[in-house]
């Protein structure tokens, strides 16, 4: 009888995700008889949908954030206001706009918030019945969105907006959001493909993506609230969390006790996420010329697979100080496990007179190279008077979420057990006596044998 | 016997990968970095061709574009005419097949 029960659910509920991509949308026939005339046409059948989107994340790039060191209670942080040297701007002093024509006379359009569902106009953040008219809805929801159309441009007025496709053809038909939805913005952030966190959902990269699985199979959405996890680079957050256990995995998935004896202490993503890639450092105080005669930060980046993780135990509260965003934790406080995460290390200039962060506007250095005038566009952008710029470094931690390789390149035994494991046992806080025992054949010699003749 | 086998297979194996590494050694690689002037959908959709003009040497390069995922972004035209792109390709039999096709902008 259970049996049947939870065949049922398994059926209905896959039924649900098969409505989702094949079915035709209802709204198809009234789309085609009525047009398109942005949201209002689809608030006819989903009323109140774009005032509920415009509250979300994806609309206000900030939240309240109360996990992370030295940020204030009341007030709300993210791609908005933070300035980090991944990105060392934010929507606010990198806002889009038309860059000076460089040496060979060339311009363009650049900024942060380029990411952001709106046409600019209606900017990051905006509300009113003018930002609820001014949502995206297709560029997630249509099958058939025409990414030309979605470009900055000059209105009559000058006012730099964001195109969007509002074609019959992109409303009526519409779809279930896929990888490629989401990687329209998350794809080239940080300043090119791959280049903030360095993940691939292909086959080849992906167990989940080799299983056809999508973003938002793990990141289920309600009424538009996407859920984040505890990557200590990501802030804002719609009050939703996921991770690897819960809806999807429980805390003890293996067939093998031993492997599974280690949830307590190891977070999944360490042995299932061995390699990631994309930027491993960045210089925002000299930029490199490029061909085409602009600059760009200067960056050394890595193919996804090519960045070997940092180990570090995590408990889900970041420090955050002007040299140093990443992960707290201890063996001992009882909430810590061991995450992977990718090093990236940035330079930019510091205000010698507070040891804050500076943040930079982009466009004098994408069209002269010159990274101070970009410092005191900012500065002038936030009224900041008094700052005296000096470089410096500045290290940051990335969690290691995705990319989960296929379980015949999980981590096995040796790879952190041997002498010359992935794990610094010493620095993660483990005696010499322990390690002599965590570093000891004993724990794992015969299984590994045993492996190694049944394979040969 | 078994060692005998594996024995045989290792070297087999060898022989295999000294081969291939030698044809990947011949092979030609290059990379560039160009807007696109031109973009060709085969009828099948199953490739494309695109004109690359070298941004810094101002000449044409044709690459030939095979794999789902690019040819999906010239699809919904994530990728067009215009944009700049930075390339790695390999020659073979006289044409120039794409191993990596990317815009160079970001955000
Ligand atoms: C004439 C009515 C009508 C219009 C207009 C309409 N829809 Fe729908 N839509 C429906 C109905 C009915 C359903 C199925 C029931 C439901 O899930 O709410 C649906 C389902 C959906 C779903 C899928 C829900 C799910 O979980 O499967 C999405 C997404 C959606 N609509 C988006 C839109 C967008 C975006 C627009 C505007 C471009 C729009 N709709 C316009 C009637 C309409
Ligand atoms: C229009 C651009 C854009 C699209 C499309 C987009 N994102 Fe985002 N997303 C962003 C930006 C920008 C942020 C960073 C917000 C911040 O930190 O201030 C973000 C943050 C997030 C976060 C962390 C914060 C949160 O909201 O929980 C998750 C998770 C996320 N996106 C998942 C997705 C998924 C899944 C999709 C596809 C359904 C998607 N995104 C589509 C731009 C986009
Ligand atoms: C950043 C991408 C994004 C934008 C922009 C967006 N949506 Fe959605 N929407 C989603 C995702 C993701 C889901 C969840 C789909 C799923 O789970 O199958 C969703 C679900 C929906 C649903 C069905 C589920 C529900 O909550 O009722 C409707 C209807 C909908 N959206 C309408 C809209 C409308 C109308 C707009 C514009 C005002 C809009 N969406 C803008 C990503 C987006
Ligand atoms: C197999 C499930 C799964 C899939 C598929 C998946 N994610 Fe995630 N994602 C997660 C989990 C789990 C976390 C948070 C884990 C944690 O912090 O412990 C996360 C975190 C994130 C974050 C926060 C930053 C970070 O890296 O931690 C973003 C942004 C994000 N995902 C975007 C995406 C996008 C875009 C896609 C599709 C291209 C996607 N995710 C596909 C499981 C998934
Ligand atoms: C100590 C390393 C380690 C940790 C921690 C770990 N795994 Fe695994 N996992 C493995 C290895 C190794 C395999 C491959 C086992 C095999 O092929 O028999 C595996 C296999 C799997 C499989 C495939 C099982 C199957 O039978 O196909 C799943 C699912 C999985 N792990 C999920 C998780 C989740 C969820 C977590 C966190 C709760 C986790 N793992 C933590 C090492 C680990
Ligand atoms: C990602 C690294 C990693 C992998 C892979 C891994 N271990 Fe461990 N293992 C650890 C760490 C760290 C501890 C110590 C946990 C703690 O603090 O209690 C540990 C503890 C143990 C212990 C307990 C030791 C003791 O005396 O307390 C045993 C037994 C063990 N591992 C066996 C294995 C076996 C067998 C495998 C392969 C199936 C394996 N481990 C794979 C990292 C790993």
């Amino acid at each position: 009888m259970i049996k049947k029960i939870v065949f049922f659910t398994f059926a209905v509920s896959f039924a649900g995700v098969c409505y989702g991509q094949a079915a035709e949308h209802p709204g198809k026939e009234y789309i085609l008889k009525n047009g398109y005339q942005g949201p209002k046409t689809c608030e006819v059948c989903h009323p109140g949908k774009a005032k509920e989107f415009i509250g979300t994340v994806h609309w206000t790039h900030a939240s309240k954030v109360d996990n992370v060191d030295n940020v204030k209670p009341n007030e709300v942080y993210g791609m908005k206001n933070r300035n980090y040297t991944m990105c060392n701007g934010n929507d606010i002093v990198n806002n889009l706009k038309e860059v000076p024509a460089n040496d060979k006379g060339k311009t363009k359009f650049s900024g942060c918030n380029s990411c952001h569902p709106g046409d600019h106009a209606s900017d990051v953040g905006s509300t009113g019945p003018a930002a609820e008219a001014a949502i995206d809805c297709l560029l997630c929801h249509s099958v058939k969105y025409d990414f030309s159309k979605r470009k900055p441009m000059k209105r009559n007025d000058g006012v730099v907006i964001i195109g969007q496709d509002r074609s019959v053809e992109a409303a009526a038909n519409l779809g279930r959001p896929s990888n490629k939805t989401c990687m329209t913005c998350h794809e080239a952030a940080g300043g090119g493909v791959y280049v903030k966190r360095g993940f691939e959902m292909t086959a080849a990269a992906d167990a989940h993506a080799a299983k056809k699985m999508v973003c938002i199979d793990c990141h289920v959405v309600k009424n538009h609230r996407i859920p984040t996890g505890f990557d200590p680079n990501n802030w804002a957050h719609d009050g939703l969390r996921l991770s690897c256990v819960g809806s999807c995995h429980t805390e003890k998935p293996h067939k093998d006790a031993q492997i599974d004896n280690h949830s307590s202490k190891i977070a999944c993503q360490t042995c299932h996420i061995p390699k990631t890639g994309g930027a491993t450092a960045k210089d925002f105080t000299v930029w490199t010329k490029l061909d085409n005669g602009f600059y760009e930060p200067s960056t050394l980046k890595k193919e996804v697979n090519e960045t070997t993780p940092i180990y570090a135990w995590y408990n889900q509260t970041v420090a955050n100080r002007p040299d140093f965003i990443g992960p707290k934790g201890s063996r001992i406080d009882g909430k810590s496990k061991i995450y992977p995460f990718k090093v990236f290390q940035g330079k930019a200039y510091y205000n010698k007179k507070t040891g804050e962060l500076l943040s930079m506007d982009f466009a004098p250095p994408s069209s002269t190279g010159d990274t101070l005038a970009g410092v005191a566009s900012a500065a002038k952008i936030l009224g900041i008077k008094e700052y005296e710029p000096v470089p410096g470094w500045q290290t940051i931690y990335f969690s290691s979420n995705h990319q989960v390789a296929p379980k015949k390149r999980a981590l096995s035994c040796a790879n952190c057990h041997a002498p010359n494991g992935i794990l610094n046992f010493k620095e993660l806080g483990y005696s010499n006596e322990e390690i002599k025992n965590l570093t000891n054949p004993e724990l794992y010699f015969q299984r590994l044998l045993k492996k190694q003749i049944e394979e040969e | 016997m078994k060692r005998v086998l594996s024995g045989v297979l290792v070297a087999a194996f060898m022989l295999v990968s000294v081969v291939m590494f030698s044809q990947t050694a011949q092979a030609d690689e290059g990379k560039i970095v160009g807007t696109i002037s031109k973009l060709v959908i085969s009828a099948d959709k199953k490739s494309a061709t695109v004109v690359l003009k070298d941004i810094k040497s101002g000449e044409d390069l044709t690459v030939l574009i095979t794999d789902d995922l690019t040819l999906d972004k010239f699809n919904d035209k994530r990728i067009v005419e215009g944009d700049e792109i930075r390339c790695k390709y390999e020659k073979d039999g006289g044409k120039n097949s794409s191993k990596m096709f990317k815009k160079t902008a970001g955000c």
